[in-house]
């Protein structure tokens, strides 16, 4: 799945005060890659995302673009970030014309189209469902035509049932072109489905980068054993989880 | 920048416009609010307050002009159509012109009756207006004019009807009641019938050289009546049996119109812009928006501007609206809309910013609402403490002791001085002030 070099973050960290986020991380994205972020809560995944989408700031470490110019990043917060008294068109609409797409009115219809939101589209956004709500917040996130996708956490909120629809839709979402993805989740099941890669996060220090055999390779737990993902992702969060 | 600061100008609207029960209560109650104040501050009277002095200790005594029958408490009475008159003495009116009590002090003088009377002379009513508040007085002077200048005419008719009268009976003879005057007059045509008959008399009794004597006589009569003739034109041009005279008084406060039309626009404007400001910009915080945004979508520098924009000219809908209400209900002469419009959109802009801050520091709308009321409602009612430099200064944290002044100075004067405009820059510096820190506030949400 991996293409050329997109960008390559060396170092990067994030200290509040005394107290360390993140520790100094290395991570390189290739177009087309799906990585998986994971691990327990305060391990640092949203903070790692936030810094790469450029919501959140460095404390130290640096992020290179291939080509040296940054490119469009489609940020997907844990919680939907939009107007919940616009509608589901009128949210994409307005991303997309602050995005500086030449026509934000045909954007966001495309978008609702492989969405799935023509039912919805013209509903304030605060009347929708926790999963086409989601669903409303990945597309805003698509509406600059990004090369990376970021999501924190994206189905946190939601049922099983909602979790798979949600994730074939992003599959489906990903699959054209070389958009690479990259998505924090506590799920050793959902990484291992949506990811080719799965960088593991403890209390704030990487602790693993690379396939799910590397993981239970690393945790050196049992592979042929029941939920052999699971169990390694455990002993290698240890007490942290 | 620009194009997404109108993109996100264009979303607030429609969000406000979705949003009935905030606007209600960020636009509808500082309204409600501000229309009880400038009630409350202003009297409620829709006419000004003119204090009444009556000097002339005949003022019971009626004058009969003709056909008009006229006593000092008729003319109050006329004069209270357009003005509202306080009875007081000329202690009383000097005290509650300074005060700002009342706009002006009419003065009936000693002997108005008695000039009314004699027609001798025009009695002189003195009017003494508010230096402070130029713009009612003219409004009071001009209300007045016109009730004296009807007057006159109504008077002018019957002294100019009895002046004819008084030309008939020289000629003709008859009865006189005149000026106060009574008693029997012979008349031109009836002395000169009397010359002729002592003419005849003396011819008669061989004095032919007496009876020519009196031929001079008879030719001044008769030069008289044709004079008297000319007369009759010149009577019609009486023309002001009373006077107004104004004076500019003492120095002394703004009335208290000006003043609760200003707190009104100060608490209402004040409320809104603080209010609507802070909840927009809290507001795209609690919907998580911000973390989007923030990724160089919009500049925090455009955010401020952009909401501060919204405010300003929710300040100016509600200011005029205001405005309107004022023009509509009470005596004050709202005019020079051009100056009101920069007026209220500085105001607006500085109490924006200052809600912008609110709104950047709080976490939540609720809590932004809150604070913006609790912070904004005593300085505003602070701003209203008039002649106090220190709760000016207090008020001036949040720009509403500088914007009551503009509004005030604005109402009551009118030239656009310096002072003016001092206030309306001062204003501008305080928006500025409270932009750039509200902007680093929110870059550091953004950032976080």
């Amino acid at each position: 799945m991996r293409g050329d070099a997109l960008l390559t973050a060396r170092g990067i960290a994030r200290r509040y005060g005394s107290f360390e986020a993140l520790a100094p991380v290395d991570l390189a994205i290739s177009r087309g890659e799906r990585i998986a972020l994971i691990g327990p809560n305060g391990a640092g995944k949203t903070t790692l995302l936030s810094i790469l989408a450029g919501v959140g700031v460095a404390s130290a470490g640096s992020i290179e673009w291939a080509g040296g110019t940054a490119l469009a990043v489609g940020w997907v917060p844990q919680r939907p970030a939009l107007y919940p008294r616009l509608t589901a068109r009128e949210n994409l609409r307005l991303f997309a014309g602050l995005e500086g797409t030449a026509d934000p009115r045909a954007v966001a219809d495309g978008l609702i189209e492989r969405a799935d939101l023509g039912k919805v589209a013209d509903r304030p956004a605060s009347a929708l469902s926790t999963g086409t709500l989601q669903r409303l917040n990945l597309a805003i996130a698509l509406a600059g035509q990004p090369v990376l996708l970021l999501l924190d956490e994206p189905t946190g909120t939601l049922s099983p049932d909602q979790r798979h629809r949600l994730w074939n839709w992003i599959t489906e979402m990903v699959a054209d072109g070389d958009m690479a993805l990259v998505f924090s989740t506590q799920s050793i099941d959902e990484a291992s489905r949506s990811a080719d890669r799965i960088v593991t996060l403890v209390g704030g220090q990487l602790r693993m980068d690379g396939t799910l055999d590397d993981l239970i390779r690393a945790a050196g737990t049992d592979p042929s054993g029941p939920a052999a993902g699971e169990t390694a992702f455990m002993a290698l969060v240890g007490d942290d989880q | 920048m620009l194009r997404a600061g109108r993109l996100l100008f264009i979303k607030d609207l429609r969000v406000l416009g979705r949003s009935r029960g905030l606007l209600a209560i960020l636009i509808g109650y500082p309204i409600v609010i501000a229309v009880l104040l400038a009630i409350a501050l202003s009297g409620g009277d829709a006419k000004p307050s003119v204090a009444f002095v009556n000097l002339d200790a005949q003022s019971g005594r009626t004058v009969q002009v003709g056909d008009e029958r006229l006593s000092v408490d008729d003319y109050a009475n006329r004069l209270g159509e357009v003005v509202n008159l306080v009875r007081v003495d000329a202690q009383q009116a000097t005290e509650a012109l300074g005060d700002g009590k009342v706009s002006a002090v009419l003065t009936i003088p000693v002997d108005f009756v008695s000039d009314l009377q004699t027609g001798i002379r025009s009695p002189v009513i003195t009017l003494q207006t508010n230096p402070r508040s130029p713009i009612e007085a003219q409004a009071i002077e001009r209300r007045l004019e016109a009730m004296v200048f009807r007057l006159n005419q109504a008077l002018a008719g019957a002294y100019v009807g009895q002046v004819l009268n008084l030309v008939d009976l020289i000629k003709n003879g008859g009865n006189v009641a005149l000026f106060g005057q009574t008693g029997t007059l012979a008349g031109l045509k009836s002395s000169q019938q009397a010359i002729r008959d002592i003419q005849r008399a003396l011819r008669a009794a061989g004095k032919p050289e007496e009876a020519a004597k009196a031929a001079s006589l008879l030719d001044f009569i008769t030069g008289v009546g044709e004079n008297l003739d000319l007369a009759k034109p010149a009577a019609k041009a009486i023309a002001s049996p009373i006077r107004l005279d104004v004076k500019a008084g003492a120095p002394g406060r703004e009335p208290l119109s000006a003043l609760g039309i200003a707190g009104a626009l100060v608490v209402g404007l004040g409320l809104v812009s603080v209010l609507l400001s802070a909840a927009l910009l809290s507001a795209e915080r609690e919907d998580g928006v911000l973390s989007r945004l923030g990724r160089g979508l919009v500049s925090p520098g455009s955010i401020i501007a952009q909401k501060a924009v919204v405010s300003a000219a929710a300040a100016l809908v509600v200011g005029m609206v205001l405005l309107g209400i004022v023009a509509v209900t009470t005596s004050v002469t709202v005019g020079r809309w051009g100056i009101w419009v920069i007026a209220l959109l500085v105001a607006g802009l500085a109490f924006g910013a200052f809600g912008l801050l609110i709104g950047a520091l709080a976490r939540e709308t609720r809590t932004a609402l809150l604070a913006g009321l609790m912070i904004s409602l005593p300085l505003a009612v602070v701003a209203l403490i008039p002649g106090s430099d220190v709760a000016y200064w207090a008020s001036a944290v949040a720009g509403f002791g500088p914007a009551a002044r503009v509004f005030q100075q604005v109402l009551v004067d009118p030239e656009v001085t310096t002072s003016l405009w001092s206030g309306i820059g001062l204003l501008a510096l305080i928006a500025i002030a409270y932009g750039v820190i509200a902007r680093f506030v929110l870059a550091r949400r953004m950032h976080t």
